[in-house]
C-alpha cells in the first residue's frame, strides 16, 4: 500500500511541475515552416537538427513536407532552426539547403532530384 | 476474504483523480492555439475511385490545416472542426488531393472518392525505410482488446535471447526460475502460471501441452519481429483457452522491405552460455519467399555462484531450426508454410555429476533433460480484391514432442502428439461497422506420461464452432461479442462467450471491459516439472502418484471467468507524448487443478473445493521525459487466494507488490543506453525444513529485493551493424539458501523448488548484430 501513496505523489508532483511550465508559455512559440524531405530516414535527419537549444518539439510530416515547432523565443529563433536544419541538406523555410551536404544525402533523401517516397 | 471488491479499487479511484488534474495542465498549454468555437464533427468513408476499396490512413484536414484525423482500418474518419471552417482536404500518398466542401448541420456521413495519380516514369528507387522514434512498446487506442505491442527494439532491451527472457522490460508479465536446477524460467500473467497464457505463433496455438514450461526457450529472440500482449480472454477465433491472456509472436518476414537479407547475431556471456543465431530471408520473386532460420546454444561452463555444489545452470546444447514459405497469389490468395525442429540436451545438479551415474545416496545428484521436438504449420487465406472486407482463411499445424527428465532417482518422460485445423470466414453486414467472423476448429491431442514407473496416457479431441461479431460506432464505440460450442471427448460439450467492450469518451481516452470463460486441461506434471527437483512425495487427492492404478485423467478440467477494466490515456506534457494505463482484472476460477506445497515433503494436486481467484491491479506510465529518452514506471498489486485443504492462503511463491522503472536513452549519433530497477515485494514461503536448525519451519515471507539490468548498444550505418554489451542482476542479489538441505540431495528434505529470489548472481554479456540487405 505504501508504494502505492509514492505512486501517486510523484505523479501529484508531475502535475505540479508542469503547472510550472505553464506560465512560460508567453515566449513559447509555435511555427509551421516548410521543408523538403522524402523519407522517414529525412524525418530523423531533419528532425534531430531541428532539436537545437531552445526547441521544445519538433515534427515533421513527410505527406505535407511541414515541420511543426515549438520553441522558445527567447533562446532561440526561428531562423536559427532553419540554419541548423538547412546545414544537413535540405531546404528549410527560408534557408536554402548546404549545397555540400545534399550531395552527401542518401539518394532515397534527393528530393530535388525525384527522389519519391514509396510508403 | 471479506469481499469482492479489493482494497485497492478505492486507491485506483484517487489514482485517476490526481492524473487528470495532470491532464488539465497538459491541454491548458496546447490548447493555446485554438480559441474556443463551436465544433462540428463530420465523418464519412475513404475509398479508391477506381476499385472502390477503403482506404486506410487518408490524411484529412481542414483548409487552414489545424484539425486533422486520419481514416482507419475501415477507411473511416471522423474530424471535429469549428463551425465557420467549411472545406476538407483529403490527402494520400500517390493520389491526387481532393478538397471537399461540407454542408452545415448535415449529420449524413460522407463519401470521398480518391483518385490514384497517373504512374509517373516508374523508376525504382532503393529506399532504406527507418521507422524514427518509434516507441518500442505501444498500446493503441484503437480496437476493442488492449494490446501491448512489444517491437523488436524492445526485444533487443532484454539481454537474451529467448521468449522466456525477453519480457524483462514488460512490467506485464513477471518471469521466475521454476526450480534451482533447471535453468528454466516460467512466466506469469495475472499472477497466473505461464500454462494460463495462450502461447500463438501468428496466431496458431504454438507452445501448449508438455511444452508449456520448457517450449518458451525454443524461439529465440532473433526469429521475432514483435509480440502482442494482451491480458484477459480473448477472441474466440483462437480457441476456448487463455484464462489469464494471449501473446503472440509475429516472427521475421521474408517478404517485407523492412526485414534484412542476413540477420547474423552472436553473443557470449560470462556465465558461460554461448549463442549463435542465423536468418536468411529471400523473395524469389514478388509471389514467392523463403526464411530460413537458426539458433544454436550452448552452456559449457560450470557455473556455481552461490557455493552450494550444485551447478546454477545446467550445462548443454540447444538447436533449433526452421524453414518457411510464403506464397501470394495475384487473385488474393495466400499460402504459407514452414517448420521448426528442436533438439535440446542439458545436464545439471551437483557439479561433480557426470551422464550415468547411479542415482544413490552417496554419489552425485544429477539432472538430465532432452527434448526433441517438430513443428509444422501451414495457413491458407484468401481475400477477395473486389471485396476486401471478406476473406477466408485455414490455418494447420502438427506437434510431435518427445522429452525425457530424471531429477535425481526421479524420471518423467512425457511425449505428445498434436494436431489443429482452424476454419475462419469473415464479412460484413452491410457495412464494414459490423464484421462477422465464423469457423469451426478441431484440437487433437495424444499425450504419453510416464512419471517413475506410473503411466499417464490420455487423448483429447475437441472439435467446436465460433462466431464472433464485431460492432463499431465512429471511434467511439466497439463490441466484439463472441461465442464458441465445443464438445470434449473426456468431458462433454461447453460453450464459450467472450464480451470485449471499448469506449472512446476523448480522442485521446479509452476505456476497455472484458468478460469471458476460459477452459483447459491441465498437464499437472509437465507444468510443474519444477517440484521434480526435490524429495517432495507426487500425490493426487493425497494418494502417492506411484501407488495410483488407473491410468485415466484423474481431474476435471479448469474453468475460469475472467473480468477486466482498463483505461489508456495519452497525454502530452511540456510538449512530449506519454501515456498512462491502468487496469484491473479478475479471474475466477470454478474448477481448478490446485498445486499444494503447503506440506514441505510433498505436493498434491486436487480439484479445487472451495474459492480460487485472482485480483491484479496495474498502473504505467510511459512518458518521453526529454527528447530520446523515455521512462516507463508501473507498479502492479495482486490478491491471489485458493483454498486449499488447509484452508485459504495467499498463493505461494507469488509477489503481491512489484514496481519497475525503466529508463532508455538514445544519442543522435545511435548509442542506446537502457536501465531497469525492479522492486520485487515479499512472497509467501510455505511450511519448509530448517537443516541447520533440523525442524520445520512454518510458513512466513521472503525478503523483498531489487534487480537491476543495464544495457549499452551502438549501431552503425543505419543500422547495418550493432553492437551490445550488457549486465544483468547488477546487485550480484541472490537467493541464500536456494537449495534446502544441499548437502543430503537423497535424503527426505532435500529442496529445490522453493525459488521465490535470484539463482543466478551478476552476468556480463556482448553480443552483435548485422542485418545485411
Amino acid at each position: 500500500m505504501k508504494n502505492l501513496f509514492i505512486a501517486m505523489m510523484a505523479i501529484g508532483t508531475l502535475s505540479i511541475s508542469s503547472s510550472g511550465f505553464a506560465q512560460e508559455t508567453s515566449k513559447i512559440k509555435s511555427e509551421t515552416v516548410k521543408v523538403k524531405g522524402v523519407c522517414s530516414m529525412c524525418k530523423k535527419r531533419i528532425e534531430d537538427a531541428a532539436y537545437i537549444k531552445g526547441v521544445k518539439r519538433a515534427d515533421w510530416d513527410v505527406k505535407t513536407q511541414e515541420l511543426k515547432v515549438v520553441y522558445n523565443a527567447d533562446k532561440t529563433t526561428l531562423d536559427k532552426i532553419e540554419q541548423s536544419i538547412a546545414h544537413t541538406g535540405h531546404d528549410a523555410g527560408n534557408v536554402v539547403a548546404d549545397k555540400e551536404k545534399y550531395k552527401k544525402l542518401p539518394s532515397c533523401c534527393a528530393y530535388n532530384d525525384g527522389a519519391e517516397c514509396s510508403h | 476474504m471479506q469481499s469482492l471488491m479489493p482494497k485497492p479499487f478505492i486507491f485506483r479511484l484517487v489514482f485517476i483523480g490526481s492524473l487528470l488534474g495532470t491532464f488539465h495542465f497538459a491541454s491548458a498549454q496546447d490548447s493555446k492555439l485554438e480559441q474556443t468555437a463551436t465544433l462540428k464533427t463530420v465523418t464519412g468513408v475513404v475509398s479508391d475511385a477506381q476499385n472502390k476499396e477503403i482506404m486506410i490512413g487518408v490524411t484529412i484536414s481542414s483548409l487552414d490545416g489545424k484539425h486533422h484525423s486520419v481514416s482507419d482500418e475501415n477507411g473511416n474518419f471522423s474530424i471535429s472542426l469549428p463551425e465557420e471552417q467549411q472545406q476538407l482536404v483529403f490527402r494520400y500518398m500517390g493520389y491526387l488531393n481532393d478538397t471537399l466542401s461540407i454542408v452545415n448541420n448535415s449529420m449524413t456521413p460522407i463519401q470521398v472518392l480518391l483518385k490514384e495519380e497517373s504512374h509517373t516514369t516508374g523508376k525504382e528507387l532503393n529506399i532504406v525505410d527507418v521507422v524514427s522514434r518509434r516507441k518500442t512498446t505501444e498500446i493503441g487506442l484503437t480496437g476493442a482488446f488492449k494490446v501491448e505491442k512489444i517491437g523488436s527494439n524492445e526485444l533487443m532491451k532484454a539481454a537474451c535471447c529467448n521468449l522466456s527472457e525477453s519480457f524483462e522490460t514488460t512490467p506485464s508479465v513477471d518471469v521466475g526460475f521454476t526450480d534451482a536446477v533447471s535453468g528454466y524460467k516460467q512466466i506469469q500473467m495475472l499472477g497466473l502460471a505461464g500454462a494460463y497464457t495462450t502461447f500463438t505463433r501468428e496466431n496458431i496455438p504454438d507452445i501448449r501441452g508438455l511444452a508449456a514450461i520448457t517450449g518458451l526457450s525454443f524461439t529465440p529472440g532473433t526469429f521475432v519481429e514483435s509480440m502482442q500482449l494482451s491480458k484477459g480472454t480473448g477472441s474466440v477465433v483462437n480457441g476456448f483457452e487463455g484464462t489469464a491472456g494471449q501473446i503472440n509472436v509475429e516472427w521475421v518476414k521474408p517478404f517485407e522491405d523492412k526485414s534484412p537479407k542476413w540477420l547474423i547475431n552472436g553473443y557470449q556471456s560470462t556465465q558461460g552460455r554461448s549463442e549463435g543465431n542465423l536468418v536468411y530471408n529471400h523473395s524469389f520473386n514478388k509471389h514467392l519467399s523463403t526464411s530460413v532460420l537458426l539458433h544454436g546454444r550452448s552452456d559449457w561452463m560450470k557455473v556455481d555462484m552461490n557455493g552450494d555444489n550444485f551447478l546454477d545452470n545446467p550445462m548443454g546444447t540447444n538447436f533449433v531450426g526452421s524453414n518457411r514459405w510464403f506464397y501470394f497469389g495475384d487473385n488474393g490468395l495466400e499460402i504459407q508454410g514452414g517448420f521448426k525442429a528442436v533438439v535440446l540436451n542439458m545436464m545439471g545438479g551437483q557439479k561433480n555429476y557426470t551422464e550415468g551415474t547411479p542415482q544413490v545416496v552417496g554419489n552425485a545428484w544429477g539432472y538430465e533433460n532432452q527434448v526433441n521436438r517438430l513443428e509444422t504449420w501451414a495457413k491458407i487465406g484468401k481475400v477477395f480484391p473486389n471485396k476486401p472486407y471478406k476473406s477466408m482463411g485455414l490455418q494447420l499445424s502438427g506437434v510431435f514432442h518427445d522429452q525425457s527428465n530424471r531429477y535425481g532417482a526421479r524420471t518423467y518422460d512425457g511425449s505428445q502428439q498434436s494436431f489443429y485445423a482452424n476454419y475462419i470466414y469473415q464479412t460484413i453486414i452491410n457495412n464494414t461497422n459490423n464484421i462477422i467472423k465464423f469457423g469451426a476448429s478441431a484440437q487433437y491431442d495424444k499425450y504419453k506420461e510416464q512419471f517413475n514407473n506410473t503411466p499417464l496416457n490420455r487423448t483429447e479431441v475437441v472439435p467446436g464452432a465460433f462466431v464472433e461479431y464485431a460492432y463499431k460506432y465512429l471511434t467511439k464505440f466497439n463490441a466484439v461479442m463472441g461465442l464458441r460450442a465445443d464438445y470434449h471427448n473426456l468431458f462433454g460439450a461447453f460453450l464459450t462467450p467472450r464480451l470485449h467492450l471499448r469506449y472512446a469518451p476523448a480522442e485521446n481516452t479509452a476505456i476497455r471491459a472484458s468478460i469471458g470463460r476460459a477452459q483447459r486441461t491441465a498437464n499437472f506434471l509437465a507444468e510443474n516439472m519444477g517440484f521434480m527437483a526435490s524429495s517432495r512425495a507426487f500425490q493426487l487427492n493425497g494418494t502417492d502418484i506411484n501407488t495410483m492404478q488407473s491410468g485415466a485423467y484423474p481431474f476435471k478440467p479448469e474453468v475460469a471467468w475472467n473480468m477486466g477494466l482498463n483505461l489508456t490515456q495519452k497525454f502530452r506534457l511540456n510538449y512530449r507524448d506519454g501515456t498512462f494505463g491502468i487496469d484491473y482484472y479478475f479471474t475466477n476460477f470454478t474448477n481448478q487443478i490446485v498445486v499444494d506445497m503447503e506440506q514441505y515433503n510433498a505436493v498434491n494436486f486436487y480439484n479445487l473445493d472451495g474459492k480460487s481467484y485472482s485480483h491484479s491491479i496495474q498502473a504505467q506510465v510511459d512518458y518521453e521525459l526529454i527528447r530520446n529518452l523515455d521512462i516507463r514506471l508501473a507498479y502492479r498489486f495482486y490478491d491471489i487466494k485458493t483454498d486449499y485443504v488447509s484452508g485459504s492462503k495467499e498463493k505461494p511463491l507469488v509477489a503481491a507488490q512489484r514496481a519497475f522503472a525503466n529508463i532508455g536513452y538514445e544519442t543522435k549519433n545511435n548509442w542506446k543506453f537502457d536501465y531497469t530497477v525492479q522492486w520485487i515485494g515479499a512472497k509467501r514461503v510455505p511450511q519448509r525444513y530448517n537443516e541447520h536448525a533440523q525442524h520445520i519451519h512454518g510458513s512466513d515471507y521472503s525478503p523483498t529485493y531489487w534487480m537491476m539490468n543495464a544495457q549499452i548498444n551502438k549501431s552503425f550505418k543505419d543500422s547495418k551493424y550493432e553492437v551490445y554489451l550488457g549486465m544483468e542482476n547488477i546487485g550480484n542479489i541472490m537467493q541464500h539458501p536456494l537449495i534446502v538441505d544441499a548437502q543430503n540431495p537423497f535424503g527426505n528434505n532435500f529442496d529445490a523448488s522453493l525459488v521465490w529470489g535470484s539463482g543466478m548472481g551478476r552476468n556480463i554479456y556482448a553480443g552483435f548484430r548485422l542485418n545485411l540487405k
